[in-house]
C-alpha cells in the first residue's frame, strides 16, 4: 500500500478541511467529480461525528492495489472506539474494523478504483501535497457552498440520470421491436410483375410508433398498411407488434379491409386498459383487376398518383382510431388502379415535420413533391418525399417517426378481360328467379356453356333458398349480394348476406346411399354445391356471411 | 316451369320443362299429387327438356316416389341431360330411382 499522509480533523472546522481534501483526491483519482463528491460526503459525515465525539480524530490515507485496479483506502482512527455509520457503506466497497492497536480504535473503508491502476510518481505527490495542504479558512463558507451546491446537482443528476436511463432503455427496446417487424427487404416481390412495393421508416429519437406492412394474401390479392400507435417505449412497440399480427392473420383468410379492421378492434379494444390506440390505413390490391379496396380508421388519407399525373387524394374515413372502442363496424371503399398508377401512404411524422422555426411541412408541400415530376418508381416516390422532409427540416430535430410507403400497379402481365356481373335481391324465394335471369342473360352473353350454366343455376337456388329460410329470425327486409366474375379460367361466385352467422360448408354431408324409405332431403343442397363447384369458402366477415364458390373453367367451357 | 302429361298404355308421362328449383317445386308436387290423387300408378318422369334441377325438386321426386310406393306404384325417369345427371350421382338418387336414358327404354317393360 501507497501512504499518502494523516489528514488531521480539528473539533471545529476540521471536517469540512478533510471534507475539501478527500473531494480534491477523490478527484485526483477518479478523474470523476461525483464519484469525489460522493466519497467526500460518505467520508466527511464520519468526520462531522468524529469532530463532535473523539478527542483527536484523524484519517490516513493510502493507495492499495492488486494486479487489477487500484483502490483507496481510509482509515479512521481514534482513541475512542467509533460506531461505524451507515452512510460509509453506500459509498464504500469494503468497511473493517480492525481490533484496536496500541489504544487507536480504527475504521478501514475501501473504495475499489476501477480502471486505474497505474500512478505516476508526480500522481502519488500530488495526492501527498492535498492531504498535507494547510486549510484556508477563507474557503471554508465557499466549499461548504459549493459542496452543498455539488451534492444537490449530484443528488438531482442521480436522480434524473436513473429515470432517464430506465426510459432510454425502454425507448430502445420499443424501438428494437418496432423496427424488427417491418419487412425491409426490397425489392420485396422479384417474380411479381403486377405490381411493385417500396417503404421507409425514419424513427425519431424519442416518440413513435409508426408501422407498415404489405403482403400476398393470395395469388391476386395484395395487402399493404399503414399504422401510427399512439405512445412510445416498449408498451406501443407491443401494441404495434400486436396490431400488425392480427391484421395479418385476419387478412390471410378475409379480403375485406373493412372486415379485418372491425376483427382487429374489437381484439385490439377488448382488453385494452392501456387505452393506447393506433391509427391504420389497409388496402387490399385486386391485382386481376386493379380494384384497391381501402379502410382509413382515423389515419392520413393516401393519395393515388396516376400514370398521366393525376393526382388522387383518398378521402374516405371509415371509422375511428383502432382500440379505442370496440364493437365498431368499419366501412371501406374502392378505388381502381390503372396500369403504372401508385398509392403513395404516409404517417402524420410526414405532414408534422418541423423546420428550425416551428412551421410544419403540411400536406400541401406533399402535394407538391408528387406534383413536382413523374417518378419512375415507388421507390423513387418514397425518396423524393421523404428527402424533401429532410430538406425542409434542415437541423430541426425529427419529432416524430417518418413512414412513407408506396406501391405501384402495372396490371396483368397479359390483362385477361374478367366480367363482372352484380345482382342484390330482397331476401325473399321468388328473387332467386331475379338472380338466375340475369346469370343466364350474363351467362349467354359471354358464352358460357349450358353445363357450367346450369350447375350455377342450381348453386344460386340452393344457397339463396337457404339464406331466404334460415337466414334471418325477424321479419325485416334483407338484402342478399350476389356477384359473379368470369375470367379466363374461371368463374366465382359470392354471396353474401347479413343473416346469423352460418358456415353452410359445416353441414354433415347427407347419407347418399340410403333407400328411398330412408331418404330425406336435408343438408341435400350444400352438398350438391360442394360437389358442383371446385372450390369453396365460408367467412364472416363484420357482420355478414360471406360464400364464395369457384369454378374451374377448361377452354371448352365457353363457346 | 311446364309440366304436360300424356298417357301411353297406361301409363302417364309427366314431360317437365323449365326448371325444377326451389320456386317450381311447389307447383311440381301439386301436378304430381293430383295424378296420384286421380289413381296413377305407373308415372314416367321425362326430364328431357328439364334444365336443371335442384335438391328442392330432388324433394318433389322423393316424396311423389314415397306416396307411389305405399300404393303399391312406381315411378321411371328418363331423359337426363349432363347436369341432371351429375346431380343424381351428386345425391344418390341414381341409385334409388330407375333411370332410363330415353322415353322409349323407360316405357319399355313398364
Amino acid at each position: 500500500m501507497i501512504a499518502l499522509g494523516t489528514i488531521q480533523i480539528n473539533p471545529d472546522t476540521g471536517f469540512i478541511e478533510a471534507r475539501k481534501k478527500l473531494l480534491l483526491i477523490g478527484e485526483q483519482l477518479t478523474g470523476d467529480p461525483i464519484v469525489a463528491t460522493r466519497l467526500a460526503t460518505a467520508a466527511s459525515q464520519f468526520c462531522r461525528v468524529l469532530a463532535r465525539e473523539s478527542s483527536a480524530p484523524a484519517i490516513s490515507l493510502g493507495l492499495g492495489s492488486d494486479r487489477f485496479s487500484q483502490s483507496l483506502v481510509l482509515e479512521f482512527e481514534s482513541p475512542e472506539p467509533m460506531s461505524v455509520p451507515a452512510t460509509l457503506s453506500g459509498f464504500f466497497d469494503d468497511i473493517e474494523t480492525p481490533p484496536p492497536q496500541n489504544n487507536m480504535h480504527v475504521v478501514k473503508v475501501t473504495k475499489n478504483l476501477r480502471g486505474h491502476t497505474n500512478r505516476s510518481d508526480q500522481d502519488i505527490a500530488r495526492l501527498r501535497s492535498i492531504v498535507e495542504r494547510k486549510g484556508r479558512d477563507e474557503l471554508v463558507s465557499e466549499l461548504q457552498v459549493r459542496n452543498r451546491e455539488l451534492q444537490e446537482s449530484f443528488e438531482n443528476l442521480q436522480r434524473t440520470t436513473s429515470a432517464k436511463e430506465r426510459m432510454q432503455s425502454e425507448l430502445n427496446i420499443g424501438r428494437d421491436i418496432q423496427m424488427s417487424m417491418l419487412p425491409v427487404q426490397f425489392p420485396a416481390f422479384p417474380n411479381r410483375k403486377e405490381f411493385d412495393v417500396y417503404a421507409t421508416l425514419h424513427p425519431a429519437r424519442e416518440v413513435g410508433g409508426d408501422f407498415y406492412d404489405f403482403f400476398l394474401i393470395d395469388e391476386d390479392r395484395f395487402c399493404f398498411c399503414v399504422g401510427d400507435v399512439s405512445g412510445k417505449g416498449v408498451g406501443a412497440a407491443l401494441f404495434m407488434a400486436l396490431t400488425k399480427t392480427l391484421i395479418k392473420s385476419r387478412a390471410s383468410n378475409d379480403f375485406s379491409p373493412a372486415s379485418i379492421l372491425t376483427h382487429v378492434n374489437d381484439e385490439v379494444g377488448r382488453n385494452n386498459d392501456s387505452c393506447m390506440f393506433v391509427t391504420i390505413w389497409v388496402g387490399i390490391l385486386d391485382l386481376k383487376t386493379g380494384i384497391l379496396a381501402y379502410t382509413n380508421a382515423g389515419h392520413n388519407p393516401p393519395y393515388i398518383k396516376r400514370a398521366n399525373g393525376e393526382l388522387v387524394r383518398l378521402d374516405a374515413r371509415h371509422g375511428p382510431v383502432v382500440g379505442a372502442m370496440d364493437g365498431m363496424v368499419y366501412g371501406e371503399d374502392d378505388v381502381t388502379v390503372g396500369k403504372g398508377d401508385m398509392a403513395l401512404l404516409y404517417t402524420d411524422g410526414v405532414t408534422e415535420a418541423m423546420d428550425p422555426n416551428q412551421h410544419l411541412y403540411d400536406e400541401s408541400r406533399l402535394v407538391q413533391v408528387m406534383e413536382a415530376r413523374d417518378f419512375s418508381s415507388g421507390q423513387d416516390l418514397v425518396q423524393a418525399t421523404v428527402d424533401d422532409v429532410w430538406r425542409f427540416q434542415s437541423d430541426a430535430e425529427q419529432a416524430d417517426d417518418i413512414t412513407v410507403l408506396a406501391v405501384q400497379f402495372f396490371g396483368q402481365p397479359e390483362a385477361a378481360p374478367v366480367h363482372l356481373l352484380e345482382v342484390k335481391i330482397p331476401n325473399h324465394l321468388d328473387e332467386i328467379d331475379t338472380v338466375n335471369a340475369a346469370f343466364n342473360a350474363f351467362a349467354e352473353e359471354k358464352g358460357l356453356k349450358k353445363r357450367v350454366r346450369r350447375k350455377i343455376n342450381l348453386v344460386f337456388d340452393e344457397l339463396l333458398n337457404n339464406i331466404v329460410t334460415y337466414a334471418h329470425d325477424d321479419d325485416r327486409d334483407h338484402t342478399i349480394e350476389v356477384k359473379v366474375e368470369l375470367s379466363a379460367d374461371r368463374l366465382a361466385v359470392t354471396v353474401i348476406d347479413d343473416g346469423k352467422p352460418f358456415n353452410p360448408f359445416l353441414l354433415a354431408a347427407p347419407d347418399t346411399g340410403q333407400s328411398v324409405e330412408e331418404r330425406e332431403v336435408g343438408g341435400l343442397g350444400v352438398h350438391l354445391v360442394r360437389n358442383v363447384m371446385d372450390e369453396m369458402s365460408y367467412h364472416r366477415r363484420t357482420d355478414r356471411n360471406v360464400v364464395i364458390l369457384i369454378k374451374h373453367l377448361e377452354p371448352s367451357a365457353r363457346t | 316451369m311446364n309440366i304436360t302429361t300424356t298417357e301411353v298404355e297406361g301409363i302417364t308421362i309427366a314431360a317437365f320443362e323449365g326448371n325444377l328449383d326451389t320456386n317450381t317445386a311447389p307447383d311440381a308436387e301439386e301436378r304430381l299429387g293430383e295424378l296420384l290423387e286421380k289413381g296413377v300408378t305407373k308415372i314416367l318422369v321425362d326430364f328431357t327438356t328439364l334444365d336443371y334441377i335442384s335438391s328442392a325438386g330432388l324433394r318433389v321426386l322423393l316424396v311423389t316416389t314415397k306416396r307411389l310406393g305405399g300404393t303399391g306404384g312406381s315411378m321411371r325417369i328418363c331423359g337426363l341431360n349432363e347436369t341432371v345427371d351429375e346431380v343424381f350421382e351428386i345425391s344418390g338418387f341414381s341409385t334409388i330411382f330407375s333411370v332410363f336414358k330415353s322415353r322409349d327404354e323407360a316405357l319399355e317393360g313398364f
